[in-house]
Protein backbone atom coordinates (compact mmCIF):
# COMPACT_ATOMS: atom_id res chain seq x y z
CA UNK A 1 0.00 0.00 0.00
CA UNK A 2 2.83 2.37 0.84
CA UNK A 3 4.22 1.62 -2.58
CA UNK A 4 1.07 2.64 -4.33
CA UNK A 5 0.57 5.77 -2.25
CA UNK A 6 4.13 6.91 -2.76
CA UNK A 7 4.10 6.07 -6.44
CA UNK A 8 0.87 7.93 -6.90
CA UNK A 9 2.07 10.91 -4.86
CA UNK A 10 5.34 11.21 -6.71
CA UNK A 11 3.80 10.86 -10.12
CA UNK A 12 1.21 13.41 -9.02
CA UNK A 13 3.89 15.90 -8.03
CA UNK A 14 5.77 15.21 -11.19
CA UNK A 15 2.71 15.84 -13.29
CA UNK A 16 2.05 19.04 -11.36
CA UNK A 17 5.58 20.22 -12.03
CA UNK A 18 5.36 19.06 -15.59
CA UNK A 19 2.10 20.94 -15.83
CA UNK A 20 3.80 24.27 -15.13
CA UNK A 21 6.13 23.52 -17.95
CA UNK A 22 3.47 22.25 -20.26
CA UNK A 23 1.42 25.36 -19.60
CA UNK A 24 3.94 27.05 -21.86
CA UNK A 25 3.85 25.72 -25.37
CA UNK A 26 7.61 25.72 -25.78
CA UNK A 27 10.29 23.51 -27.28
CA UNK A 28 12.02 23.47 -23.93
CA UNK A 29 12.07 25.26 -20.61
CA UNK A 30 15.00 26.72 -18.71
CA UNK A 31 15.32 26.73 -14.94
CA UNK A 32 18.07 27.27 -12.41
CA UNK A 33 20.14 24.14 -11.94
CA UNK A 34 20.02 22.13 -8.72
CA UNK A 35 17.31 23.97 -6.82
CA UNK A 36 15.41 21.93 -4.28
CA UNK A 37 12.09 22.96 -5.70
CA UNK A 38 11.27 24.15 -9.18
CA UNK A 39 9.48 27.26 -7.90
CA UNK A 40 12.60 28.59 -6.18
CA UNK A 41 14.46 28.82 -9.47
CA UNK A 42 15.61 32.38 -10.32
CA UNK A 43 16.79 33.70 -13.67
CA UNK A 44 17.79 37.36 -13.98
CA UNK A 45 17.54 39.86 -16.83
CA UNK A 46 21.12 39.38 -17.94
CA UNK A 47 20.68 35.64 -18.28
CA UNK A 48 17.43 36.15 -20.13
CA UNK A 49 19.16 38.47 -22.57
CA UNK A 50 21.88 35.88 -23.18
CA UNK A 51 19.25 33.20 -23.75
CA UNK A 52 17.51 35.41 -26.28
CA UNK A 53 20.85 36.10 -27.97
CA UNK A 54 21.65 32.39 -28.39
CA UNK A 55 21.61 31.46 -32.08
CA UNK A 56 18.47 29.58 -33.02
CA UNK A 57 16.26 31.02 -30.30
CA UNK A 58 13.10 32.50 -31.79
CA UNK A 59 11.44 33.60 -28.58
CA UNK A 60 12.16 33.35 -24.87
CA UNK A 61 9.15 33.99 -22.63
CA UNK A 62 10.08 34.75 -19.04
CA UNK A 63 7.55 33.78 -16.42
CA UNK A 64 7.58 34.39 -12.67
CA UNK A 65 5.74 31.80 -10.64
CA UNK A 66 4.86 32.68 -7.06
CA UNK A 67 2.53 31.21 -4.47
CA UNK A 68 0.36 33.06 -2.04
CA UNK A 69 -2.12 32.19 0.65
CA UNK A 70 -5.44 33.49 -0.61
CA UNK A 71 -7.62 32.00 2.11
CA UNK A 72 -7.69 28.86 4.24
CA UNK A 73 -9.04 26.83 1.34
CA UNK A 74 -6.23 27.97 -0.95
CA UNK A 75 -3.05 28.11 1.11
CA UNK A 76 -0.75 27.78 -1.88
CA UNK A 77 -2.45 29.59 -4.70
CA UNK A 78 -0.31 29.83 -7.83
CA UNK A 79 0.31 33.24 -9.37
CA UNK A 80 1.98 33.57 -12.73
CA UNK A 81 3.60 36.81 -13.88
CA UNK A 82 3.65 37.12 -17.64
CA UNK A 83 3.54 39.93 -20.19
CA UNK A 84 0.14 40.18 -21.93
CA UNK A 85 1.89 40.25 -25.32
CA UNK A 86 3.33 36.81 -24.72
CA UNK A 87 0.13 35.07 -23.62
CA UNK A 88 -0.52 33.57 -27.01
CA UNK A 89 3.00 32.17 -27.41
CA UNK A 90 2.64 30.76 -23.94
CA UNK A 91 -0.48 28.84 -24.89
CA UNK A 92 -3.08 30.86 -23.01
CA UNK A 93 -6.54 31.30 -24.48
CA UNK A 94 -8.77 34.04 -23.10
CA UNK A 95 -12.27 32.65 -22.81
CA UNK A 96 -14.01 35.67 -21.25
CA UNK A 97 -13.10 39.35 -21.11
CA UNK A 98 -9.68 40.53 -22.19
CA UNK A 99 -6.04 40.61 -21.10
CA UNK A 100 -4.66 43.06 -18.54
CA UNK A 101 -2.55 46.03 -19.56
CA UNK A 102 1.24 45.33 -19.70
CA UNK A 103 2.16 47.53 -16.75
CA UNK A 104 -1.16 47.71 -14.87
CA UNK A 105 -0.77 47.20 -11.15
CA UNK A 106 -4.34 46.41 -10.15
CA UNK A 107 -5.41 43.98 -12.85
CA UNK A 108 -5.29 40.23 -13.25
CA UNK A 109 -6.81 37.28 -15.06
CA UNK A 110 -8.08 34.10 -13.44
CA UNK A 111 -7.87 30.56 -14.74
CA UNK A 112 -11.37 29.18 -15.25
CA UNK A 113 -10.97 26.61 -12.45
CA UNK A 114 -9.77 29.26 -10.02
CA UNK A 115 -12.62 31.56 -11.04
CA UNK A 116 -15.11 28.79 -10.47
CA UNK A 117 -13.58 27.84 -7.10
CA UNK A 118 -13.50 31.41 -5.88
CA UNK A 119 -16.86 32.34 -7.40
CA UNK A 120 -15.41 35.30 -9.32
CA UNK A 121 -16.23 36.73 -12.76
CA UNK A 122 -14.94 39.29 -15.20
CA UNK A 123 -15.18 42.63 -13.38
CA UNK A 124 -14.99 41.09 -9.90
CA UNK A 125 -12.41 42.20 -7.38
CA UNK A 126 -9.74 39.69 -6.45
CA UNK A 127 -7.63 40.38 -3.39
CA UNK A 128 -4.13 39.11 -4.07
CA UNK A 129 -0.61 40.21 -4.86
CA UNK A 130 -0.82 42.86 -2.17
CA UNK A 131 -3.71 44.80 -3.67
CA UNK A 132 -7.25 44.55 -4.84
CA UNK A 133 -7.26 43.60 -8.50
CA UNK A 134 -9.93 43.83 -11.11
CA UNK A 135 -10.45 40.60 -12.98
CA UNK A 136 -10.16 41.59 -16.64
CA UNK A 137 -10.51 38.14 -18.11
CA UNK A 138 -10.85 34.40 -17.61
CA UNK A 139 -8.34 32.17 -19.38
CA UNK A 140 -7.79 28.53 -20.13
CA UNK A 141 -4.49 26.72 -20.59
CA UNK A 142 -5.77 23.22 -21.00
CA UNK A 143 -4.23 21.81 -17.84
CA UNK A 144 -5.59 21.83 -14.33
CA UNK A 145 -2.47 23.31 -12.81
CA UNK A 146 -2.50 26.39 -15.02
CA UNK A 147 -6.25 26.76 -14.85
CA UNK A 148 -6.26 26.74 -11.05
CA UNK A 149 -4.04 29.83 -10.96
CA UNK A 150 -4.09 33.57 -11.65
CA UNK A 151 -2.01 35.65 -14.07
CA UNK A 152 -0.63 39.14 -13.41
CA UNK A 153 1.41 41.64 -15.42
CA UNK A 154 5.06 40.68 -14.91
CA UNK A 155 6.28 44.02 -13.44
CA UNK A 156 3.44 44.10 -10.92
CA UNK A 157 4.16 40.68 -9.48
CA UNK A 158 7.93 41.23 -9.54
CA UNK A 159 7.42 44.46 -7.64
CA UNK A 160 5.14 42.95 -5.04
CA UNK A 161 7.52 40.06 -4.40
CA UNK A 162 10.55 42.44 -4.52
CA UNK A 163 12.32 40.52 -7.26
CA UNK A 164 12.63 43.10 -10.05
CA UNK A 165 13.77 41.62 -13.31
CA UNK A 166 13.69 38.06 -11.99
CA UNK A 167 11.73 35.23 -13.57
CA UNK A 168 11.35 31.61 -12.48
CA UNK A 169 11.33 29.86 -15.82
CA UNK A 170 12.11 30.83 -19.39
CA UNK A 171 10.14 29.12 -22.13
CA UNK A 172 12.10 28.86 -25.36
CA UNK A 173 10.82 28.38 -28.88
CA UNK A 174 13.40 27.43 -31.49
CA UNK A 175 13.55 28.95 -34.96
CA UNK A 176 12.37 26.63 -37.70
CA UNK A 177 15.29 24.73 -39.18
CA UNK A 178 17.38 24.72 -36.01
CA UNK A 179 17.67 21.39 -34.16
CA UNK A 180 16.22 21.78 -30.68
CA UNK A 181 18.92 19.68 -29.04
CA UNK A 182 21.70 21.84 -30.53
CA UNK A 183 20.16 25.00 -29.10
CA UNK A 184 19.69 23.26 -25.76
CA UNK A 185 23.32 22.18 -25.78
CA UNK A 186 24.71 25.62 -26.40
CA UNK A 187 22.59 27.10 -23.59
CA UNK A 188 23.69 24.38 -21.18
CA UNK A 189 27.28 25.00 -22.23
CA UNK A 190 27.25 28.80 -22.07
CA UNK A 191 25.23 29.06 -18.87
CA UNK A 192 26.23 26.22 -16.56
CA UNK A 193 24.12 27.66 -13.74
CA UNK A 194 20.98 26.92 -15.74
CA UNK A 195 19.48 23.72 -16.99
CA UNK A 196 17.13 22.94 -19.83
CA UNK A 197 14.14 20.72 -19.38
CA UNK A 198 12.21 19.10 -22.13
CA UNK A 199 10.07 16.40 -20.61
CA UNK A 200 8.64 15.64 -17.23
CA UNK A 201 11.19 12.90 -16.67
CA UNK A 202 13.99 15.44 -17.00
CA UNK A 203 12.50 17.30 -14.12
CA UNK A 204 14.94 15.88 -11.62
CA UNK A 205 17.60 18.06 -13.17
CA UNK A 206 15.94 21.07 -11.66
CA UNK A 207 13.87 19.65 -8.87
CA UNK A 208 15.68 17.50 -6.33
CA UNK A 209 12.60 16.74 -4.23
CA UNK A 210 11.26 14.63 -7.00
CA UNK A 211 14.50 12.68 -7.28
CA UNK A 212 14.37 11.89 -3.59
CA UNK A 213 10.72 10.95 -3.77
CA UNK A 214 11.47 8.61 -6.68
CA UNK A 215 14.29 7.02 -4.71
CA UNK A 216 11.91 6.63 -1.79
CA UNK A 217 9.45 4.85 -4.06
CA UNK A 218 12.10 2.40 -5.24
CA UNK A 219 13.40 1.89 -1.71
CA UNK A 220 10.01 1.33 -0.22
CA UNK A 221 9.06 -1.03 -3.05
CA UNK A 222 12.03 -3.21 -2.16
CA UNK A 223 11.23 -2.94 1.53
CA UNK A 224 7.58 -3.75 0.91
CA UNK A 225 8.57 -6.81 -1.12
CA UNK A 226 10.80 -8.05 1.69
CA UNK A 227 8.26 -7.40 4.43
CA UNK A 228 5.46 -8.80 2.29
CA UNK A 229 7.47 -11.89 1.44
CA UNK A 230 8.16 -12.53 5.11
CA UNK A 231 4.48 -12.11 5.99
CA UNK A 232 3.26 -14.29 3.13
CA UNK A 233 5.96 -16.86 3.85
CA UNK A 234 5.06 -16.98 7.50
CA UNK A 235 1.34 -17.27 6.80
CA UNK A 236 1.85 -20.04 4.28
CA UNK A 237 4.30 -21.89 6.49
CA UNK A 238 1.79 -21.86 9.32
CA UNK A 239 -0.91 -23.08 7.00
CA UNK A 240 1.38 -25.87 5.75
CA UNK A 241 2.17 -26.95 9.31
CA UNK A 242 -1.47 -26.81 10.22
CA UNK A 243 -2.33 -29.06 7.29
CA UNK A 244 0.58 -31.46 7.58
CA UNK A 245 -1.75 -34.44 7.84
CA UNK A 246 -3.82 -33.37 4.85
CA UNK A 247 -0.79 -32.69 2.70
CA UNK A 248 0.71 -36.03 3.73
CA UNK A 249 -2.55 -37.68 2.75
CA UNK A 250 -2.47 -36.06 -0.67
CA UNK A 251 1.07 -37.35 -1.15
CA UNK A 252 0.00 -40.80 0.02
CA UNK A 253 -2.84 -40.99 -2.49
CA UNK A 254 -0.48 -40.15 -5.31
CA UNK A 255 -0.28 -36.38 -5.64
CA UNK A 256 3.06 -35.45 -7.14
CA UNK A 257 5.43 -33.00 -5.48
CA UNK A 258 4.88 -30.61 -8.35
CA UNK A 259 1.13 -30.63 -7.78
CA UNK A 260 1.62 -29.88 -4.08
CA UNK A 261 3.96 -26.98 -4.90
CA UNK A 262 1.35 -25.71 -7.36
CA UNK A 263 -1.39 -25.93 -4.73
CA UNK A 264 0.56 -23.90 -2.19
CA UNK A 265 1.67 -21.30 -4.74
CA UNK A 266 -1.86 -20.82 -6.05
CA UNK A 267 -3.16 -20.36 -2.52
CA UNK A 268 -0.40 -17.85 -1.82
CA UNK A 269 -1.07 -15.93 -5.04
CA UNK A 270 -4.76 -15.75 -4.19
CA UNK A 271 -3.79 -14.39 -0.79
CA UNK A 272 -1.38 -11.91 -2.39
CA UNK A 273 -3.94 -10.65 -4.88
CA UNK A 274 -6.56 -10.10 -2.20
CA UNK A 275 -3.90 -8.19 -0.25
CA UNK A 276 -2.98 -6.13 -3.29
CA UNK A 277 -6.61 -5.19 -3.93
CA UNK A 278 -7.10 -4.09 -0.33
CA UNK A 279 -3.81 -2.18 -0.56
CA UNK A 280 -4.74 -0.36 -3.73
CA UNK A 281 -8.13 0.54 -2.28
CA UNK A 282 -6.60 1.88 0.92
CA UNK A 283 -3.94 3.86 -0.87
CA UNK A 284 -6.51 5.35 -3.19
CA UNK A 285 -8.40 6.50 -0.13
CA UNK A 286 -5.25 7.85 1.54
CA UNK A 287 -3.96 9.78 -1.43
CA UNK A 288 -7.37 11.17 -2.26
CA UNK A 289 -7.49 12.26 1.37
CA UNK A 290 -4.03 13.84 1.07
CA UNK A 291 -5.09 15.70 -2.01
CA UNK A 292 -8.00 17.26 -0.16
CA UNK A 293 -5.87 18.23 2.82
CA UNK A 294 -6.00 22.05 2.92
CA UNK A 295 -2.20 22.28 3.20
CA UNK A 296 -1.71 20.32 0.01
CA UNK A 297 -4.61 21.62 -2.03
CA UNK A 298 -3.42 22.83 -5.36
CA UNK A 299 0.02 21.29 -4.95
CA UNK A 300 -0.79 17.63 -5.06
CA UNK A 301 -2.77 16.34 -7.94
CA UNK A 302 -2.77 12.61 -7.47
CA UNK A 303 -3.09 10.74 -10.66
CA UNK A 304 -3.75 7.05 -10.53
CA UNK A 305 -1.85 5.84 -13.53
CA UNK A 306 -2.28 2.25 -14.65
CA UNK A 307 1.45 1.99 -13.92
CA UNK A 308 0.80 2.43 -10.20
CA UNK A 309 -1.70 -0.41 -10.26
CA UNK A 310 0.61 -2.69 -12.19
CA UNK A 311 3.43 -1.85 -9.86
CA UNK A 312 1.24 -2.83 -6.92
CA UNK A 313 0.17 -5.98 -8.67
CA UNK A 314 3.57 -7.28 -9.59
CA UNK A 315 5.02 -6.18 -6.31
CA UNK A 316 2.38 -8.31 -4.61
CA UNK A 317 2.98 -11.17 -7.00
CA UNK A 318 6.73 -10.99 -6.55
CA UNK A 319 6.61 -11.03 -2.80
CA UNK A 320 4.04 -13.81 -2.83
CA UNK A 321 6.16 -16.06 -4.99
CA UNK A 322 9.37 -15.34 -3.10
CA UNK A 323 7.66 -15.78 0.25
CA UNK A 324 5.77 -18.96 -0.54
CA UNK A 325 8.58 -20.87 -2.20
CA UNK A 326 9.97 -22.27 1.02
CA UNK A 327 6.56 -23.29 2.44
CA UNK A 328 5.68 -24.91 -0.90
CA UNK A 329 8.89 -26.96 -0.97
CA UNK A 330 8.46 -27.81 2.66
CA UNK A 331 5.00 -29.19 1.85
CA UNK A 332 6.20 -31.05 -1.23
CA UNK A 333 8.96 -32.85 0.64
CA UNK A 334 6.83 -34.04 3.54
CA UNK A 335 7.30 -37.74 4.16
CA UNK A 336 3.74 -39.07 3.77
CA UNK A 337 3.77 -41.54 6.65
CA UNK A 338 5.36 -39.16 9.09
CA UNK A 339 2.96 -36.41 7.99
CA UNK A 340 -0.01 -38.72 8.48
CA UNK A 341 0.94 -39.41 12.07
CA UNK A 342 1.59 -35.71 12.74
CA UNK A 343 -0.50 -34.17 15.45
CA UNK B 1 -9.21 -53.63 -17.87
CA UNK B 2 -5.85 -55.08 -18.82
CA UNK B 3 -3.15 -55.75 -16.30
CA UNK B 4 0.15 -54.08 -16.94
CA UNK B 5 2.54 -57.02 -17.08
CA UNK B 6 6.29 -56.93 -16.87
CA UNK B 7 7.92 -57.66 -20.20
CA UNK B 8 9.40 -61.12 -20.43
CA UNK B 9 7.59 -62.49 -17.41
CA UNK B 10 5.53 -65.62 -17.43
CA UNK B 11 2.48 -63.58 -18.16
CA UNK B 12 1.55 -63.33 -21.81
CA UNK B 13 -1.64 -62.75 -23.67
CA UNK B 14 -3.99 -65.69 -23.61
CA UNK B 15 -3.34 -67.57 -26.80
CA UNK B 16 -5.88 -70.32 -26.68
CA UNK B 17 -3.96 -72.51 -24.27
CA UNK B 18 -6.40 -71.73 -21.48
CA UNK B 19 -5.19 -70.36 -18.17
CA UNK B 20 -2.09 -68.23 -18.40
CA UNK B 21 0.25 -67.89 -15.47
CA UNK B 22 0.21 -64.32 -14.16
CA UNK B 23 2.45 -62.82 -11.51
CA UNK B 24 0.73 -62.63 -8.12
CA UNK B 25 -0.74 -59.28 -7.19
CA UNK B 26 1.52 -59.03 -4.17
CA UNK B 27 4.71 -60.85 -3.22
CA UNK B 28 6.93 -60.21 -0.23
CA UNK B 29 10.19 -62.11 0.04
CA UNK B 30 12.19 -62.27 3.23
CA UNK B 31 11.08 -58.79 4.25
CA UNK B 32 12.59 -57.19 7.33
CA UNK B 33 11.42 -53.84 8.60
CA UNK B 34 13.34 -52.34 11.46
CA UNK B 35 12.30 -48.83 12.52
CA UNK B 36 14.76 -46.23 13.60
CA UNK B 37 15.19 -46.85 17.30
CA UNK B 38 15.48 -50.56 16.77
CA UNK B 39 11.88 -51.84 16.79
CA UNK B 40 11.70 -54.91 14.60
CA UNK B 41 8.24 -54.61 13.02
CA UNK B 42 8.56 -57.30 10.34
CA UNK B 43 10.87 -60.23 10.87
CA UNK B 44 11.80 -62.12 7.64
CA UNK B 45 8.25 -62.17 6.41
CA UNK B 46 7.13 -64.00 3.24
CA UNK B 47 3.70 -63.45 1.74
CA UNK B 48 2.05 -64.12 -1.64
CA UNK B 49 -1.41 -62.86 -2.55
CA UNK B 50 -2.91 -63.86 -5.88
CA UNK B 51 -4.87 -61.55 -8.12
CA UNK B 52 -8.51 -61.10 -7.14
CA UNK B 53 -7.95 -62.66 -3.78
CA UNK B 54 -9.64 -61.17 -0.72
CA UNK B 55 -7.23 -61.58 2.17
CA UNK B 56 -7.66 -60.52 5.77
CA UNK B 57 -4.54 -59.93 7.84
CA UNK B 58 -5.18 -60.34 11.54
CA UNK B 59 -3.07 -60.23 14.63
CA UNK B 60 -2.59 -58.46 17.91
CA UNK B 61 -1.87 -54.78 18.22
CA UNK B 62 1.69 -53.84 17.36
CA UNK B 63 2.47 -57.05 15.46
CA UNK B 64 3.30 -55.16 12.24
CA UNK B 65 0.03 -55.19 10.24
CA UNK B 66 0.06 -51.49 9.33
CA UNK B 67 3.76 -51.68 8.57
CA UNK B 68 3.04 -54.45 6.09
CA UNK B 69 0.37 -52.42 4.29
CA UNK B 70 2.60 -49.36 4.13
CA UNK B 71 5.30 -51.39 2.44
CA UNK B 72 2.83 -52.72 -0.15
CA UNK B 73 1.54 -49.19 -0.78
CA UNK B 74 5.10 -47.93 -1.32
CA UNK B 75 4.69 -45.47 1.54
CA UNK B 76 7.72 -46.96 3.24
CA UNK B 77 10.63 -49.15 2.18
CA UNK B 78 11.75 -52.40 3.81
CA UNK B 79 15.07 -52.58 5.62
CA UNK B 80 15.83 -55.70 3.59
CA UNK B 81 13.97 -58.09 1.32
CA UNK B 82 11.82 -57.35 -1.74
CA UNK B 83 8.24 -56.21 -2.27
CA UNK B 84 6.75 -56.92 -5.69
CA UNK B 85 3.39 -55.62 -6.88
CA UNK B 86 2.08 -57.13 -10.11
CA UNK B 87 5.59 -58.49 -10.59
CA UNK B 88 7.26 -55.07 -10.28
CA UNK B 89 9.88 -54.53 -7.62
CA UNK B 90 8.85 -51.38 -5.79
CA UNK B 91 12.46 -50.57 -4.92
CA UNK B 92 13.18 -50.18 -8.62
CA UNK B 93 10.12 -48.13 -9.42
CA UNK B 94 10.77 -44.57 -10.55
CA UNK B 95 7.41 -42.90 -10.37
CA UNK B 96 6.00 -43.78 -6.96
CA UNK B 97 3.39 -41.02 -7.22
CA UNK B 98 1.95 -42.70 -10.28
CA UNK B 99 2.01 -46.07 -8.56
CA UNK B 100 0.21 -44.73 -5.50
CA UNK B 101 -2.30 -42.92 -7.64
CA UNK B 102 -3.15 -45.66 -10.10
CA UNK B 103 -2.20 -49.12 -8.92
CA UNK B 104 -3.20 -49.24 -5.28
CA UNK B 105 -6.10 -47.75 -3.41
CA UNK B 106 -5.50 -47.13 0.25
CA UNK B 107 -7.94 -46.83 3.14
CA UNK B 108 -6.20 -45.62 6.26
CA UNK B 109 -6.54 -46.87 9.78
CA UNK B 110 -7.95 -43.52 10.80
CA UNK B 111 -10.10 -42.83 7.76
CA UNK B 112 -8.31 -39.70 6.62
CA UNK B 113 -10.67 -37.39 4.80
CA UNK B 114 -9.86 -33.74 4.20
CA UNK B 115 -12.10 -32.01 6.73
CA UNK B 116 -12.60 -28.71 4.92
CA UNK B 117 -13.93 -29.95 1.60
CA UNK B 118 -17.06 -31.85 0.68
CA UNK B 119 -17.36 -35.60 0.58
CA UNK B 120 -17.59 -35.48 -3.20
CA UNK B 121 -14.46 -33.34 -3.48
CA UNK B 122 -12.66 -35.79 -1.21
CA UNK B 123 -13.28 -38.51 -3.75
CA UNK B 124 -12.49 -36.29 -6.74
CA UNK B 125 -9.21 -35.12 -5.33
CA UNK B 126 -7.35 -38.35 -6.06
CA UNK B 127 -8.33 -38.18 -9.74
CA UNK B 128 -6.31 -35.04 -10.48
CA UNK B 129 -3.51 -35.80 -12.87
CA UNK B 130 -5.40 -38.64 -14.54
CA UNK B 131 -6.98 -38.69 -17.97
CA UNK B 132 -10.36 -37.66 -16.59
CA UNK B 133 -11.85 -34.26 -17.30
CA UNK B 134 -13.31 -32.33 -14.39
CA UNK B 135 -16.74 -33.47 -15.52
CA UNK B 136 -15.55 -37.03 -15.75
CA UNK B 137 -14.13 -36.81 -12.24
CA UNK B 138 -17.37 -35.42 -10.94
CA UNK B 139 -19.40 -38.14 -12.57
CA UNK B 140 -17.10 -40.93 -11.41
CA UNK B 141 -17.11 -39.59 -7.85
CA UNK B 142 -20.89 -39.56 -7.84
CA UNK B 143 -21.02 -43.12 -9.17
CA UNK B 144 -18.62 -44.29 -6.49
CA UNK B 145 -20.62 -42.64 -3.71
CA UNK B 146 -23.68 -44.33 -5.14
CA UNK B 147 -21.84 -47.63 -5.04
CA UNK B 148 -21.04 -47.28 -1.33
CA UNK B 149 -24.64 -46.27 -0.58
CA UNK B 150 -23.84 -42.61 -0.07
CA UNK B 151 -25.65 -41.23 -3.10
CA UNK B 152 -26.96 -37.77 -2.28
CA UNK B 153 -24.48 -37.13 0.53
CA UNK B 154 -21.77 -35.77 -1.75
CA UNK B 155 -22.20 -32.14 -0.76
CA UNK B 156 -21.80 -32.78 2.96
CA UNK B 157 -18.63 -32.18 4.89
CA UNK B 158 -16.90 -35.27 6.34
CA UNK B 159 -17.68 -34.04 9.85
CA UNK B 160 -21.36 -34.28 9.03
CA UNK B 161 -21.13 -38.05 8.43
CA UNK B 162 -21.11 -40.99 10.82
CA UNK B 163 -17.96 -43.06 11.31
CA UNK B 164 -19.21 -45.86 9.07
CA UNK B 165 -20.20 -43.41 6.35
CA UNK B 166 -16.80 -41.73 6.47
CA UNK B 167 -15.15 -45.12 6.18
CA UNK B 168 -17.19 -45.78 3.06
CA UNK B 169 -16.18 -42.41 1.58
CA UNK B 170 -12.56 -43.42 2.15
CA UNK B 171 -13.24 -46.70 0.33
CA UNK B 172 -14.90 -44.85 -2.56
CA UNK B 173 -11.86 -42.63 -2.76
CA UNK B 174 -9.49 -45.59 -2.76
CA UNK B 175 -11.41 -47.11 -5.69
CA UNK B 176 -11.61 -43.92 -7.74
CA UNK B 177 -8.70 -44.61 -10.06
CA UNK B 178 -9.68 -48.25 -10.63
CA UNK B 179 -6.69 -49.71 -8.82
CA UNK B 180 -5.90 -53.39 -9.17
CA UNK B 181 -5.32 -53.59 -5.44
CA UNK B 182 -7.29 -52.22 -2.53
CA UNK B 183 -5.48 -51.97 0.80
CA UNK B 184 -7.51 -51.23 3.91
CA UNK B 185 -6.11 -50.78 7.39
CA UNK B 186 -8.74 -51.53 10.07
CA UNK B 187 -11.58 -50.22 7.93
CA UNK B 188 -14.06 -51.46 10.48
CA UNK B 189 -12.02 -50.07 13.36
CA UNK B 190 -14.67 -48.56 15.59
CA UNK B 191 -17.83 -49.48 13.76
CA UNK B 192 -20.76 -51.43 15.10
CA UNK B 193 -21.18 -55.01 13.94
CA UNK B 194 -23.81 -54.17 11.32
CA UNK B 195 -21.78 -51.38 9.66
CA UNK B 196 -18.69 -53.59 9.73
CA UNK B 197 -20.56 -56.43 8.04
CA UNK B 198 -21.76 -54.09 5.29
CA UNK B 199 -18.22 -52.97 4.63
CA UNK B 200 -17.11 -56.60 4.36
CA UNK B 201 -19.87 -57.17 1.83
CA UNK B 202 -18.71 -54.13 -0.09
CA UNK B 203 -15.20 -55.57 -0.21
CA UNK B 204 -16.66 -58.85 -1.46
CA UNK B 205 -18.32 -56.99 -4.34
CA UNK B 206 -15.13 -55.09 -5.10
CA UNK B 207 -13.25 -58.40 -5.24
CA UNK B 208 -15.91 -59.76 -7.61
CA UNK B 209 -15.23 -56.77 -9.88
CA UNK B 210 -11.66 -58.02 -10.24
CA UNK B 211 -9.83 -56.14 -7.51
CA UNK B 212 -7.38 -57.76 -5.10
CA UNK B 213 -8.40 -56.80 -1.58
CA UNK B 214 -6.11 -56.86 1.44
CA UNK B 215 -7.60 -55.75 4.72
CA UNK B 216 -6.16 -55.57 8.18
CA UNK B 217 -8.34 -56.34 11.16
CA UNK B 218 -7.95 -57.63 14.65
CA UNK B 219 -11.53 -58.93 14.60
CA UNK B 220 -11.36 -62.69 14.02
CA UNK B 221 -15.03 -62.99 13.11
CA UNK B 222 -14.75 -60.37 10.37
CA UNK B 223 -11.49 -61.85 9.15
CA UNK B 224 -13.32 -65.10 8.59
CA UNK B 225 -15.53 -63.39 5.99
CA UNK B 226 -12.55 -62.98 3.66
CA UNK B 227 -11.34 -65.68 1.23
CA UNK B 228 -8.25 -66.20 3.32
CA UNK B 229 -7.03 -65.16 6.73
CA UNK B 230 -3.35 -64.71 7.48
CA UNK B 231 -2.37 -64.25 11.08
CA UNK B 232 0.70 -62.24 12.04
CA UNK B 233 2.41 -62.36 15.37
CA UNK B 234 5.48 -60.29 16.21
CA UNK B 235 6.38 -59.61 12.61
CA UNK B 236 5.87 -63.07 11.14
CA UNK B 237 2.97 -64.90 9.51
CA UNK B 238 2.08 -67.66 11.91
CA UNK B 239 -0.90 -69.15 10.12
CA UNK B 240 -2.81 -68.94 6.87
CA UNK B 241 -6.38 -70.18 6.78
CA UNK B 242 -8.49 -70.59 3.65
CA UNK B 243 -12.14 -69.76 4.43
CA UNK B 244 -13.62 -70.80 1.10
N1 LIG C 1 7.34 -44.85 12.73
C1 LIG C 1 7.65 -45.79 13.65
N2 LIG C 1 8.80 -45.66 14.34
C2 LIG C 1 9.15 -46.60 15.25
N3 LIG C 1 8.42 -47.64 15.55
C3 LIG C 1 7.26 -47.85 14.88
C4 LIG C 1 6.82 -46.89 13.89
N4 LIG C 1 5.63 -47.32 13.41
C5 LIG C 1 5.35 -48.47 14.06
N5 LIG C 1 6.32 -48.78 14.94
C6 LIG C 1 6.39 -49.97 15.77
O1 LIG C 1 6.39 -51.11 14.94
C7 LIG C 1 5.57 -52.12 15.48
C8 LIG C 1 4.50 -52.49 14.45
O2 LIG C 1 3.66 -51.39 14.28
P1 LIG C 1 2.36 -51.45 13.36
O3 LIG C 1 1.79 -50.07 13.29
O4 LIG C 1 2.70 -52.10 12.10
O5 LIG C 1 1.41 -52.37 14.23
P2 LIG C 1 -0.08 -52.84 13.93
O6 LIG C 1 -0.04 -54.30 13.81
O7 LIG C 1 -0.64 -52.06 12.81
O8 LIG C 1 -0.80 -52.45 15.29
P3 LIG C 1 -2.32 -51.95 15.52
O9 LIG C 1 -3.20 -53.11 15.42
O10 LIG C 1 -2.29 -51.38 16.89
O11 LIG C 1 -2.57 -50.91 14.46
C9 LIG C 1 5.01 -51.59 16.79
O12 LIG C 1 5.79 -52.07 17.83
C10 LIG C 1 5.16 -50.08 16.66
O13 LIG C 1 5.39 -49.51 17.92
MG1 LIG D 1 -2.08 -50.58 12.57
Amino acid sequence: MTVVTLAVTSSGLETSAAAIISVGKADFTIAQKGVSEILSSTIDTGERARIEATPGVQSAVGVLVETEKINSDNPVFIEIGISPTQLKQFGVTIVRGHAYAPTASHQCMLGWRAAANLGLHVGSSFKANGTVNTVTGIYSTGNSFGDDAAMFPLPAIQGYNRVPGIVTLVFVKVKPGYPVSKVEQSINHNMPELTTIRTASQFGRADRNLVYLKAAVTGSTILAVIIGAVIVGNTMLLSVFERTRELGLLRAVGWTRRRIVGLILIEAVALGLIGACIGVGLSFAVSTGLEHLPALRGILHTNFTPMAFWRALYTALGMTLIGSLYPALRAAFLVPLRALSYE
Amino acid sequence: MSDPSPAGSASTLASGEGAVEQPPAIELHDVVKRYRGGVLALDHLDLVIAKQEFVAISGPSGCGKSTLLHLIAALDAPTSGTVLVNGHDLAKMHDLSYFRRREVGLVFQLHDLLPRISVLANVEIVMYGTHRSSRGRHQRANELLEEVDLGGRGSRLPTQLSGGERQRVAIARALANEPGILLADEPTGNLDAESARRIMELFGRVRNDGVTVVMVTHDEALAAMADRTDRIEVGRIVSSTRNR
